[in-house]
C-alpha cells in the first residue's frame, strides 16, 4: 500500500470534502449562536443598568446619596455597582469602585473598562448627570459573560479539533480500506491478464455497490472463461478429427507409391483419396457454416417464413429415407401456419439436422414424431425418436463442435450437426432444448411468439 | 463449339476455373477485372458467362450483370461469390443473373450449372411435354408414362423427374436437384436426395430393366434414354 495514493482515491477525497462541508456548517452554527447568546446577555444587563435608573431617578441628589452608602454597607461587592462622583471623577458615595477614564455616553449603556487591584476589568454601566452637576455611575461587571464566552470558544475549538482529528482518521481508514480493496482487485486483473483465467476478483460479501460490479465483472470473465475452453476444445477436435482422415489419406498414398500397382489399382486410389479430401473439405465447409450462421450477418435477409411449410417441406424430404429404414415419420399437431422472421433455408437445415440425426439413431421400428406448437408463450417444433436417447449429462456437451456420444462414435457423422442448429436457433432467438423421450431424445426449437 | 467467358480477379481461382471449362470442351475466355470484363461480355457474343461477385474497382460483379441487362445482352450468366447470405443471392439473381454458385466451387457443380444454363436457352420453355426415350412427361396434366404405361408419381417425385429430363444427357448434382426441386439454399450433405432418386428409379423403370437415371460418381446424376 502506498501511502501518497490515499489522497488520490475517491472514499478519502468524499470523507475530507465532507469533513470540510461538515466544518463549515457548524462555524456558522458557532458564529450564530455565539452573537445571539452576546446579545441575550448584553440585553439582559441593559435592562437591569435601565430599571436601576428609573428606580434611582425618584430621588434628589441628597437622597440618593444617602440610598447609596446605605446600599454599599449592605452589599459592598463590586459585582453590580452603584455610586456618586464629582466632576473631577472623586467617589462621592456608593460601592468602591474607581471611575470610569471616560464616559462616551450618557443615559445609555456603554461599556468600559477599569484597572482593579492590578486586574483589567470590563464593566457595563450608565452614566447620568445629576443636578449637583456629581455623576451617578450604575454597572455590571462583564466578568461572568467574559468568562462564559471564552468558555464557549474553547469549548468550540476544542469540539473542532476533534472532529477534524476523528474526520482525517475516518478518511483515512476509508482511504486505506478502498486502496486495499483496488489492490486486490487489481493484483487480481494481472494474475487473470497473465493468463490465470480461473480467477475471480475478491468480493467482500457485502453486496456494495463495488460488490455488485464486481460481481458483473465477474460473470464475464466467466463467461470469458467458458468461450476459451470452448475455443481450446474446438482446436483441440478439429485437430484430432482431421489428423484422423488425414492420416488415412497419407497411407493411402504411400500405400499406392510402394506397391507399384496396375492403371486400375492406381485410378482406384485416386479416387479414394479424393473422396477422403472431400470428407476432410465437407467437415471444414461445415465448421465455416457454423461460423458463419454465428457470426450474425445473416439476419439482415430475414423475412417472414412460415415455420409450418418449412417443417411440412422438411419431414417429406426425409419421409423415403424413413421409409426405408421402416421407421415412422410423422408430423402432427400442425397450426396451419406458423410464421416468424427468419431464413428459410437455414430453418429447413435445421429441422432437417434434427430428422437426420433422429432417423439415422433410431433402430428399425421406431417412431421419430415431429410435433408443431404454438401457444400464447411459445412457438415451435419438437422432434422425438424412441432410440436410444442422449445421457442427460451429455446434453450440453451434444451442442458443442465435433462432440459425439459414445454410442454414435460408430456411425458417420461429424459432431457438427446439433452445434450447427444451435447457431441457426440462436440466429433465429430461438431455443434448443434437449430432454428425455423415456426412451428416446426429444429436441425442442422454440421461441416467444414474434410481436 | 460453346464459348464462355470467366470474370476473375484472382488468379488462382481463375487459372481452375478455365482450366476445368476447357476440361469439359468449351472454349473459354478471361478477363480479370470489371472494365476488360463487360467489355468482353458485351462484344464478344459467349455462350455462358461466370461472373465473381466481388471485384476490384468501382465495377463489380452485380455492376456488370445490370449493365450487360441494360443493354439487352441476355447471355445466360452464372454468379461466383464467396457471399452466402439468401438476401446476396436474392440480390445477384434479381440484378439478371441466372444462376448463384458459393465460393469455393466444386467444378462438377460449375461445369453441370454451366450445361444447364446452356440448356435452358435452347429448349424452348412453352413445350407441352418433355420426351426421353419411352418416357414422356405431360407439362399440362402432369400425367408421366413410361412406353404408354402410366406412372403413378408423387408430386415431388414428378418435379425431380421434369427437371432430370430438362437436363437430360446432362449431369445434375445433388445440390442442383435440392435447389430445383425443394427450393431451399443451402450444402445439403446428407444422402436423402439419393433415396428420393431410388424410388424415382424404381417407379419408373420396368423389372430387369437397366436404369434410365444413372449415378455418376462423385458428381450427381444423369438421365439417358433407355439403351
Amino acid at each position: 500500500m502506498r501511502l501518497r495514493e490515499l489522497p488520490r482515491t475517491t472514499s478519502f477525497r468524499l470523507a475530507v470534502f465532507f469533513l470540510l462541508l461538515f466544518g463549515g456548517a457548524s462555524s456558522a452554527l458557532f458564529g450564530v449562536l455565539y452573537v445571539q447568546m452576546q446579545g441575550f446577555l448584553v440585553a439582559r444587563v441593559d435592562e437591569w443598568l435601565l430599571r436601576e435608573r428609573t428606580d434611582l431617578s425618584r430621588y434628589s441628589p441628597e437622597e440618593l446619596r444617602t440610598r447609596l452608602e446605605a446600599r454599599a454597607l449592605v452589599d459592598p461587592s463590586l459585582e453590580r455597582a452603584m455610586a456618586v462622583f464629582d466632576p473631577a471623577g472623586r467617589r462621592l458615595d456608593g460601592t468602591e469602585l474607581p471611575a470610569p477614564a471616560t464616559i462616551s455616553a450618557w443615559d445609555v449603556p456603554f461599556d468600559f473598562a477599569i484597572a482593579l487591584n492590578g486586574k483589567r476589568e470590563t464593566y457595563r454601566g450608565l452614566a447620568r448627570r445629576l443636578e449637583t452637576g456629581d455623576t451617578l455611575l450604575i454597572a455590571q461587571s462583564l466578568h461572568e459573560t467574559d468568562e462564559f464566552n471564552e468558555a464557549l470558544v474553547q469549548a468550540m475549538l476544542i469540539g473542532g479539533a476533534l472532529t477534524i482529528v476523528l474526520a482525517l482518521g475516518g478518511a483515512v481508514f476509508v482511504g486505506i480500506g478502498a486502496v486495499r480493496r483496488l489492490d486486490a482487485v487489481t493484483l487480481a486483473i494481472r494474475k487473470i491478464v497473465a493468463g490465470d483465467l480461473s480467477n475471480r476478483l475478491p468480493t467482500r460479501g457485502t453486496l456494495d455497490d463495488v460488490d455488485r460490479l464486481i460481481h458483473v465483472v465477474n460473470g464475464m470473465l466467466e463467461e470469458i472463461d467458458r468461450l476459451m475452453r470452448e475455443v481450446k476444445g474446438v482446436c483441440d477436435n478439429i485437430a484430432h478429427d482431421l489428423r484422423t482422415p488425414l492420416t488415412r489419406l497419407l497411407g493411402g498414398l504411400e500405400r499406392v507409391r510402394r506397391h507399384d500397382p496396375s492403371k486400375e489399382e492406381y485410378g482406384l486410389a485416386v479416387d479414394d483419396a479424393i473422396a477422403e479430401t472431400k470428407g476432410i473439405l465437407k467437415t471444414f465447409a461445415a465448421l465455416l457454416r457454423i461460423s458463419e450462421v454465428e457470426d450474425g450477418a445473416r439476419r439482415s435477409g430475414f423475412v417472414s417464413v412460415d415455420l409450418a411449410a418449412i417443417v411440412q417441406d422438411a419431414v417429406d424430404f426425409y419421409e423415403p429415407l424413413a421409409d426405408e429404414k421402416q421407421i415412422a415419420l410423422s408430423l402432427s399437431g400442425q397450426p396451419v401456419r406458423l410464421p416468424l422472421m427468419g431464413d428459410a433455408s437455414l430453418l429447413f437445415e435445421a429441422v432437417g439436422n434434427l430428422l437426420d440425426n433422429a432417423i439415422k439413431f433410431t433402430p428399425p421400428g421406431g417412431h421419430v414424431r415431429v410435433t408443431l406448437f404454438s401457444c400464447a408463450t411459445a412457438v415451435g417444433v419438437a422432434v422425438a425418436d424412441d432410440g436410444p436417447g442422449i445421457p442427460p449429462a451429455e446434453w450440453e456437451a451434444v451442442l458443442r463442435r465435433f462432440y459425439r456420444t459414445e454410442k454414435s462414435r460408430s456411425t458417420p457423422g461429424s459432431g457438427l450437426g446439433l452445434s450447427l442448429v444451435a447457431g441457426i436457433a440462436g440466429l433465429h432467438g430461438m431455443e434448443l432444448v434437449l430432454a428425455d423421450n423415456e426412451p428416446g431424445c426429444r429436441i425442442t426449437l422454440s421461441k416467444a411468439p414474434d410481436a | 463449339m460453346t464459348r464462355v467467358l470467366v470474370v476473375e480477379d484472382d488468379t488462382a481461382t481463375a487459372r481452375e476455373l478455365c482450366a476445368a471449362l476447357e476440361d469439359h470442351g468449351f472454349e473459354v475466355d478471361l478477363a480479370a477485372d470489371g472494365k476488360g470484363g463487360l467489355l468482353k461480355a458485351a462484344t464478344g457474343g459467349y455462350d455462358a458467362i461466370i461472373l465473381d461477385r466481388m471485384l476490384p474497382g468501382e465495377l463489380d460483379g452485380l455492376g456488370i450483370l445490370s449493365t450487360l441487362r441494360a443493354v439487352g445482352v441476355e447471355v445466360p450468366v452464372l454468379i461466383v461469390s464467396a457471399l452466402s447470405a439468401v438476401d446476396e443471392r436474392v440480390r445477384g439473381l434479381k440484378a439478371g443473373g441466372d444462376d448463384y454458385l458459393v465460393k469455393p466451387v466444386e467444378f462438377v457443380e460449375l461445369t453441370a450449372r454451366v450445361e444447364a444454363l446452356l440448356r435452358r436457352r435452347t429448349t424452348p420453355a412453352r413445350a407441352s411435354r418433355l420426351q426421353v426415350g419411352d418416357l414422356d412427361l405431360d407439362l399440362i396434366t402432369h400425367q408421366v408414362t413410361r412406353a404408354g404405361r402410366p406412372l403413378d408419381l408423387l408430386p415431388r417425385e414428378y418435379e425431380l423427374l421434369e427437371y432430370l429430363m430438362r437436363q437430360a444427357g446432362q449431369v445434375v448434382t445433388r445440390t442442383m436437384l435440392f435447389e430445383e426441386v425443394w427450393k431451399y439454399h443451402y450444402p445439403e450433405s446428407s444422402n436423402v436426395i439419393d433415396v428420393h432418386i431410388s424410388k424415382l428409379r424404381r417407379k419408373i423403370d420396368p423389372e430387369g430393366a437397366s436404369p434410365m437415371i444413372q449415378t455418376i460418381r462423385g458428381a450427381g446424376y444423369i438421365l439417358n434414354a433407355a439403351s
